[in-house]
């Protein structure tokens, strides 16, 4: 068995030096990058008054809001009824919000894709466009669409129609570009204008695609109704929002409760259409 | 020369294409029947959620003018015209605004360090223990429904109005979401260089160091950048429950219609998230770049 | 008759089609032969102006094809109809629907859009289906559709087109040797009964050689041969393939086309 004294490390690194020198740069790097973000994470712990009794008071704290919060129990069969329409109505501003937006979208996607709208200007516009709205956070739109049609659930379906137009027309402009060309390229060939083009070769091909993108954010924009209430537009995030406030915590864990079974059934009910619309087609795809 | 197209007969052709009607016919019935479905759910929808168009018409007006006074001074003028009137209180929102992104920052660091360590746990094919990584996912699967502004309205209960919650909302959040995503990175890893490790006789912590990191580490980069993304845009919103950054002040100008205000703290947002998104989408590029060239 | 006048098209710096002239007769069933990489699908479709040439002309009986735009162009595009090696049909579109793009020049915009074809046209469709067998097919989607199968509902739609000259870009490239007998002599049967000219591009010289009336070789973007086939001797073969052509077979183990001739000369197919 070979003795650790019988490597002449000095030898080595004279016949190999790239492999001591790259190793060590490298390592030396990430090294670096790490200690400096960890740095950067203690700082800004230390800025945000994480190393302080009251952090420790405060998790105390949360051990007896959770105890508090058990068991789930919404108090009263009416409060139940209360939440239950409240649901619904969340997961139809959710809806509604989400189709219209996807709608708006779709003539976006097709301005912002590049194998579409040939002026890079108008490209670039619209790409603008979509990326400042993508950029303003759904509860920001929510207070404005309050202020203009008033405090209730309409103003979360414009605030959800608004905000989404961003991502959709961001997403719908890729799957878009991603598109295979050669359908395209065969309507053209015949004579076919540009209309036909994204009509025949382009729309079918990336129909699924959209659908399937629609039914995820259907998803999460579920989630996200039910805090749209905490600023006032509509659905059982008001409820959540006042339980919390008030300290009722069985209520509020109780929606919250209503809220993952909620988007638990809707997350099976759009796997099985996402599959329903592309499933079978995935594997020859 | 003639057309190529030799016209069949009558009595061969239209068995063809009573054939082809009939199939596109029962298609059409099918798209039919979800557009109707759609159109079903929608309207049942906008009657729960009292949407009501007439009220829209009525009030559009009201947008359009309230997108226009936001970039109005008190005094009538565009906002363009006095930008040190515009940002009068630009000290401090830059304040909130660095608050915000050490909120970003901070959450995202605790949630990735936390994922990190799930994920080798929640992953199925490496996972030390079967049970271990059910309790796991059920767990992140939570932290990732639960959305974010509810997690920071029970932690400002518990900590007190300021960031302290909406950092610990952030890294709550972040680790459901990246307990996913991570897991599945591990999951798809070759598992020859990690039996390779373990057939040494090495410890599970060192198969995974040397036999699994090495190929999930871009990986989680990636996903941990665009987390960050997402992350510097919830923190400035998390202020509107009381959970610290610049969504505190963006709340105040929007409910109390200091219209100016909110455009101007609106605008920081946008850049900053626009400068975010570009530095990040650079570092994926260079960091991706580096560890490839490397391997 | 077809005339190019000193065709060039350029991709930055390199020259994929180098001063090409020739003129193609009307009827004649022409072979465009050379390496892969020697310009021949970039040839063709600068002829269907689907990418516009840098320079030269092309001359359709009277008409200046390079002067043509907007509804012009596209009037040239449906009398020169082009078949691609990988088919380009919607997949996820019933054949028929794919047959009757063919007609998208002459039927109006938004009938085409609405999918509101008129007996005519579908009547025309299926004929030109049932021409090559499978007008049974019309209701499938495409890509359920074989190789040979789409391939012949491409050649469909570019019959209904009623071309004078069909553009074939490798069209049996992607096929089984059954196969590429059926497409080689639909598109004979075309050129021979109605007239209509086609330039097909194919990698393999047998076929080239059994179906052609005429060989056009290219090398490096340049016309480097023309003429009958019997002209085309394995010396003038060994030239427009370059030398590589048996370092190929000896450097690696892709499957090659034995070219005719006791020399055992072969070409790699890539």
């Amino acid at each position: 068995m070979m003795n650790r004294g019988q490597i002449d490390v000095a030898a080595l690194r004279g016949r190999h030096p790239h492999h001591f020198v790259g190793l060590q740069r490298e390592q030396r790097m990430l090294a670096l990058v790490a200690a400096a973000l960890i740095a950067l994470l203690l700082l800004g712990m230390a800025y945000l008054d994480f190393f302080d009794a009251k952090t420790l008071r405060g998790i105390t704290k949360l051990g007896e809001v959770a105890i508090l919060m058990l068991p789930p129990d919404p108090g009263s069969w009416a409060h139940f009824q209360l939440y239950f329409w409240a649901l619904i109505e969340t997961i139809s501003i959710a809806l509604l919000g989400t189709l219209t937006a996807a709608v708006l979208a779709l003539p976006l996607g097709l301005l912002a894709a590049r194998n579409v709208t040939a002026s890079r200007f108008l490209r670039f516009l619209t790409r603008r466009s979509l990326d400042t709205i993508r950029s303003i956070d759904i509860l920001v739109w929510a207070l404005i669409w309050i202020s203009v049609v008033g405090l209730g659930p309409f103003a979360g379906v414009l605030a959800f129609a608004t905000s989404d137009i961003g991502s959709f027309g961001k997403l719908f402009a890729e799957a878009i570009e991603a598109a295979d060309r050669k359908p395209v390229e065969g309507i053209v060939s015949t004579g076919g204008g540009k209309l036909l083009g994204v009509r025949f070769g382009i729309l079918p091909e990336v129909f699924p695609v959209l659908a399937s993108q629609l039914l995820y954010y259907f998803e999460s924009n579920t989630r996200w109704a039910s805090v749209l209430g905490v600023v006032g537009a509509g659905g059982i995030g008001l409820q959540l929002g006042e339980a919390i406030r008030v300290l009722e915590l069985q209520q509020a864990s109780f929606i919250i409760l209503m809220i993952l079974i909620a988007v638990a059934l809707i997350d099976v009910i759009s796997n099985r259409l996402r599959f329903a619309l592309i499933g079978r087609r995935v594997q020859t795809a | 020369m003639s057309s190529p197209i030799v016209q069949l007969p009558e009595a061969q052709l239209r068995p063809l294409l009573a054939g082809y009607n009939a199939t596109v016919r029962s298609r059409r019935w099918h798209t039919l029947l979800i557009f109707v479905a759609v159109v079903v759910a929608m309207g049942l929808s906008s009657i729960a959620a009292e949407v009501s168009l007439p009220t829209f018409v009525d009030k559009i007006g009201n947008f359009t003018g309230y997108i226009g006074r936001l970039f109005h001074l008190d005094s009538g003028r565009g906002v363009w015209t006095d930008p040190v009137e515009w940002y009068w209180g630009l000290g401090r929102w830059l304040r909130l605004l660095g608050e915000t992104l050490v909120m970003a920052y901070v959450g995202t660091a605790l949630g990735v360090i936390g994922a990190f360590f799930l994920s080798f746990l929640a992953a199925t094919n490496v996972t030390p223990n079967r049970w271990l990584s059910v309790v796991v996912r059920r767990f992140c699967e939570f932290c990732r429904t639960v959305p974010g502004l509810v997690f920071a309205l029970m932690f400002v209960i518990a900590f007190g109005l300021g960031p302290m919650a909406g950092v610990l909302a952030v890294a709550i959040h972040t680790l459901g979401t990246l307990v996913k995503l991570f897991s599945e990175v591990v999951e798809n890893i070759d598992p020859k260089p990690v039996e390779g490790v373990s057939s040494t006789g090495a410890a599970w912590h060192v198969a995974m160091r040397f036999g699994a990191l090495p190929q999930v580490l871009s990986g989680f980069v990636s996903y941990t950048l665009l987390r960050f993304e997402i992350n510097v845009r919830e923190s400035a919103v998390l202020g509107f429950v009381g959970a610290g950054g610049i969504g505190m002040d963006l709340f105040e100008a929007i409910r109390k219609f200091y219209y100016s205000d909110v455009s101007a703290i609106l605008v920081m947002i946008v850049i900053t998230v626009a400068l975010i998104d570009s530095a990040t989408s650079l570092i994926r590029h260079r960091l991706l770049g580096l560890m490839d060239g490397h391997r | 008759m077809l005339r190019l006048d000193g065709l060039v098209k350029e991709f930055g710096a390199k020259r994929a089609v180098d001063s090409v002239s020739m003129i193609v007769p009307p009827g004649q069933f022409v072979g465009v032969i050379g390496q892969s990489g020697a310009g021949k699908s970039t040839l063709l479709r600068a002829i269907n102006r689907l990418s516009d040439p840098t320079q030269g002309s092309i001359w359709c009986n009277d008409t200046d094809v390079m002067a043509l735009k907007g509804r012009g162009l596209r009037q040239w595009r449906a009398r020169c109809a082009m078949i691609f090696q990988q088919f380009n049909l919607a997949g996820r579109l019933d054949v028929l629907t794919n047959v009757l793009m063919g007609r998208a020049f002459h039927a109006p915009v938004w009938r085409s859009v609405a999918k509101l074809w008129t007996a005519e046209e579908k009547a025309m469709g299926l004929s030109a289906l049932e021409s090559l067998d499978i007008a049974r097919l019309a209701g499938q989607r495409a890509d359920t559709l074989s190789g040979g199968q789409q391939q012949r509902v491409a050649i469909a739609r570019a019959l209904i087109q009623e071309p004078e000259i069909i553009l074939a870009d490798e069209p049996v490239a992607s096929l089984d040797p059954r196969n590429t007998r059926v497409v080689m002599d639909a598109l004979l049967h075309i050129n021979k009964h109605f007239g209509i000219t086609v330039m097909c591009n194919l990698h393999s010289l047998d076929l080239a050689r059994k179906y052609c009336d005429r060989l056009v070789g290219l090398a490096g973007g340049q016309l480097v041969f023309d003429g009958v086939p019997a002209a085309l001797t394995d010396h003038v073969a060994r030239d427009l393939y370059g030398l590589e052509a048996s370092d190929v077979v000896d450097a690696d183990q892709r499957p090659v086309l034995v070219l005719g001739g006791a020399q055992g000369l072969a070409v790699a197919n890539p």
